[in-house]
């Protein structure tokens, strides 16, 4: 048996002439978590569909566990016991656990009839094995999303899996649910399986991981352990600027900036079952986080804002006016902004361009009459490319072909071509590279100097801690406490938000 | 060197563009030249191919609409029974007032109020447009059977008939004209308006355009009334051109056929996606396939099944995106 369990060697890929990946090598050991680290862009997607047999190769060579290898196709990955787990959950909400774990290989006897009882055992050994507690006649449905990721996990042992590749596991989860997976992850690295991990949060790599390699514009920068021989741990500033090229994580981004007259008052609000007695008030140039735990309300709570969940009680008041905002177009015409949470399902409109995807929100004001100017629209759409640094050749392509940084940019520009005076960000750079973020970062201070007040939610106690002048901290749907800029830590805010006091 | 290899790049990428848009033009010039070939004596007479775009001018105008709710991710199966109900309205309505312009506006006017019911029925209560024009396609066939007694309806004014029947320089028929007119506006209303760019957009997310301020009830409403518009222009074509109505033959399968058209056409029935240009065309291709098949002399009860291979070898060939 060999020392490593997969080995890549000089792996080239272009595509239309253009290369993506220059001569990339790559070696994970048996047990090992290795965390793959560049920006979007980077090559680590297209590195993991060719050993997926997602892409062929261009040239190069792969070996697993001593041997030379040729994947052509993703069930001959499969096969070789590599398990590519999505970033996008694949489980089926309408089935139960042992269903969904069998999906495609259920067992039957010779009739056809399903032999619900081996695959309920089978999948509580897995379940044993990973020390979980699931029942497997439980409704996906049901079940928390670390639970859905810990499924897919159960899933790939189950197929004898012994490499796992793991594309941004984390990004949906909160805090307590990430180290219930990892907690996962390292007792399969006992049993010597290999798990690659992709990740943005650079925090939980180095807490996690064995060894990382990093790649930039399809070039390998550097690998190594994370703790070497002689004990030094690379830190997370070191790894960015890898990255990057550039240093951006020691960058303190947030500026003071000037906060003027109160424009939003919420009074004693209550959200269905998911918030209650909601009261704050917003200035205009102020940037109030709203964080918690997952199920804590927030979501409901600005959506709510928006028009797009009934306030039930209590009440809204802008300008000193009460308002009732019944719809997100009525939320539209008070100059309300709103940047969704879960951007493929709630903002991108995937058959639109990019150019139509911006101007969505206000195309109204490219109208002459009746009529649809698309010379304004194009001239809108430039405006904010630049202003945004959006990546694209040309604004006519579909929405879908841009990088997720850049399409969150997109519907940055759609909110911010309509001039708004409240603008609601929810998780604004989830699924956003490192450089792409702090570019996010700057144009949402830009907004905040022009005087617009500004709410954001975000799961990542660190992206609130970098923004917010103050952050309310929510617990199973009430207001927790409040923590001013100077007051904002993880920890504070991790009290807070599993409902201790300060 | 250098220069000549970039527009020739150029040259490549516009002609992808086109070709992936607009390849519907291109089966429809494909099967236009064959039938040259194969048929040359009989297809290529002016006057062939002048009843080819005639017969198809009503289930035409019928297809245009269609489009409109099929990208707009619904769809309409009660067109056929409600062209019946409004041809009936429009001849009722002119026999009882002998003035033609009031017959055709009331019974306009009343397919859009037929459809507003369909769009108001689909999104405020929440049913699937399959169920409610299922349901509706019932009902205005019955009742118009009821109060027809399952027969026939006749028009008593002569000059009615001239709408359909009059030829422009005795060589174009009117509802060529027709068909023609509703399509240009029709093309401009999905490419130059709001409500066109919110229709793709509805069809192609609900959700996310919904977030982004768009009052989607309406807009998947509205689509439904461009379907009842053409739907009473559809129904004064028809009426006039045989000056009646029958209640239990007129109009069947008329959704269907309207439907194939569209798909034909290259619009996605899950809705968002295909242009007004190419289901236009796709009018055209499942008519000169009709045209061509009486000519061939293909026994008559053998038409449908060869039309229905082609809808969906048509759908199989359209460029799908990956899962």
């Amino acid at each position: 048996m060999a020392e490593y369990a997969m080995k890549m060697n000089n792996i080239v890929k272009s595509f239309d002439g253009v290369c993506v990946l220059k001569d990339i090598s790559l070696e994970v050991g048996l047990g090992e978590i290795h965390t793959l680290l560049g920006e979007n862009g980077a090559g680590k997607s297209t590195l993991m569909n060719i050993l997926g047999g997602v892409l062929p190769m261009d040239s190069g060579e792969l070996y697993l566990f001593g041997e030379k290898v040729k994947i052509q196709n993703p069930s001959e990955s499969q096969d070789l016991g590599i398990a590519f787990i999505h970033q996008e959950l694949n489980v089926v909400n309408d089935l139960k656990v042992y269903e969904n774990m069998f999906l495609g290989y259920e067992l039957a006897n010779k009739l056809g009839k399903l032999d619900k009882k081996t695959m309920c055992q089978k999948t509580q050994e897995v379940f044993e094995r990973m020390n979980v507690e699931i029942d497997p006649n439980a409704m996906v449905r049901d079940l928390a999303a670390s639970y859905k990721q810990i499924i897919e996990i159960a899933k790939a042992l189950l197929r004898n899996a012994k490499i796992i590749i793991m594309d941004e596991p984390t990004t949906s989860l909160t805090t307590p649910e990430i180290e219930n997976v990892f907690r996962i992850m390292r007792t399969l690295v006992r049993e010597n399986v290999s798990i690659i991990f992709i990740s943005h949060k650079l925090g939980e790599v180095v807490d996690f991981c064995d060894c990382y390699t990093v790649l930039r514009n399809g070039e390998k920068v550097c690998e190594g352990k994370i703790t070497d021989k002689s004990g030094y741990k690379v830190t997370t500033t070191e790894l960015a600027k890898q990255m990057v090229g550039r240093d951006v994580l020691g960058v303190n981004v947030y500026k003071e900036h000037e906060i003027s007259d109160v424009i939003l008052e919420v009074d004693n609000v209550r959200v269905g079952n998911y918030a209650k007695n909601i009261s704050f008030s917003l200035r205009r140039g102020e940037i109030l986080g709203f964080t918690g735990l997952l199920g804590d309300g927030k979501e409901e709570l600005v959506r709510s804002l928006f028009g797009d969940m009934k306030i039930d009680e209590g009440t809204v008041k802008l300008h000193g006016k009460v308002v009732k905002i019944s719809s997100p177009k009525k939320a539209h015409k008070l100059r309300i902004g709103f940047l969704p949470a879960n951007r493929k399902e709630n903002a991108i409109i995937k058959d639109l361009s990019i150019e139509e995807n911006m101007t969505i929100s206000t195309l109204r004001d490219c109208c002459r009459g009746i009529t649809v100017i698309h010379k304004k629209e194009k001239e809108i759409a430039l405006k904010y490319k630049q202003i945004l640094k959006i990546k694209t050749g040309d604004l006519k392509n579909k929405i879908t072909s841009l990088s997720g940084g850049n399409q969150q940019k997109v519907i940055f520009a759609r909110w911010m071509n309509t001039l708004p005076e409240v603008i609601i960000l929810c998780n604004p750079t989830q699924g956003v590279d490192v450089g792409a973020k702090n570019e996010i970062y700057n144009e949402i201070y830009e907004l905040a100097k022009k005087g617009v007040a500004i709410i954001i939610t975000s799961g990542e106690a660190q992206e609130i801690i970098k923004l917010s002048d103050r952050v309310k901290v929510m617990y199973h749907g009430e207001i927790k406490g409040e923590l001013s800029h100077n007051e904002l830590s993880e920890e504070t805010i991790m009290i807070l938000a599993t409902g201790a006091k300060l | 060197m250098e220069f000549g290899t970039e527009k020739k790049g150029g040259l490549k990428t516009i002609w992808q563009k086109f070709y992936k848009e607009y390849s519907v033009i291109l089966v429809a010039a494909v099967i236009f030249i064959l039938a040259t070939i194969f048929e040359s004596s009989n297809f290529c007479s002016t006057q062939n191919i002048v009843n080819i775009v005639r017969n198809n001018a009503v289930i035409g105008v019928l297809a245009l609409g269609m489009a409109f709710v099929i990208i707009s991710g619904n769809i309409d199966l009660s067109v056929g029974s409600q062209l019946v109900a409004v041809g009936s309205i429009i001849l009722a309505v002119i026999n009882a007032t002998s003035n033609i312009v009031i017959g055709i506006v009331v019974g306009i006017i009343c397919s859009c109020l037929f459809s507003l019911i369909t769009g108001l029925i689909v999104t405020k209560g929440r049913v699937p447009s399959f169920v409610v024009t299922l349901g509706l396609m019932n009902i205005y066939r019955s009742v118009c059977m009821y109060f027809m007694s399952g027969g026939g309806f006749y028009g008593s004014s002569k000059a009615y008939a001239n709408i359909s029947n009059y030829s422009l320089g005795n060589l174009i028929p009117l509802p060529i004209i027709y068909l023609l007119i509703v399509f240009a506006i029709y093309y401009y209303i999905s490419k130059y308006t709001k409500l066109g760019r919110y229709i793709y957009a509805v069809g192609s997310n609900e959700k996310a355009t919904r977030l982004s301020g768009i009052n989607t009830d309406w807009v998947k409403i509205k689509a439904f009334i461009l379907m009842g518009l053409s739907v009473g222009i559809a129904a004064v074509i028809e009426t006039s051109r045989m000056n009646s109505m029958n209640a239990s033959s007129s109009g069947t399968s008329y959704e269907m056929n309207a439907i194939a058209m569209v798909v034909i056409g290259g619009v996605s029935m899950s809705g968002g996606k295909g242009n007004l240009i190419s289901a236009f065309f796709g009018i055209f291709i499942l008519g000169i396939i009709n045209n061509i098949l009486t000519l061939m002399g293909v026994d008559v009860f053998l038409v449908n099944a060869i039309k229905g291979c082609i809808i969906i070898l048509a759908v199989v060939l359209q460029k799908k995106e990956k899962i």
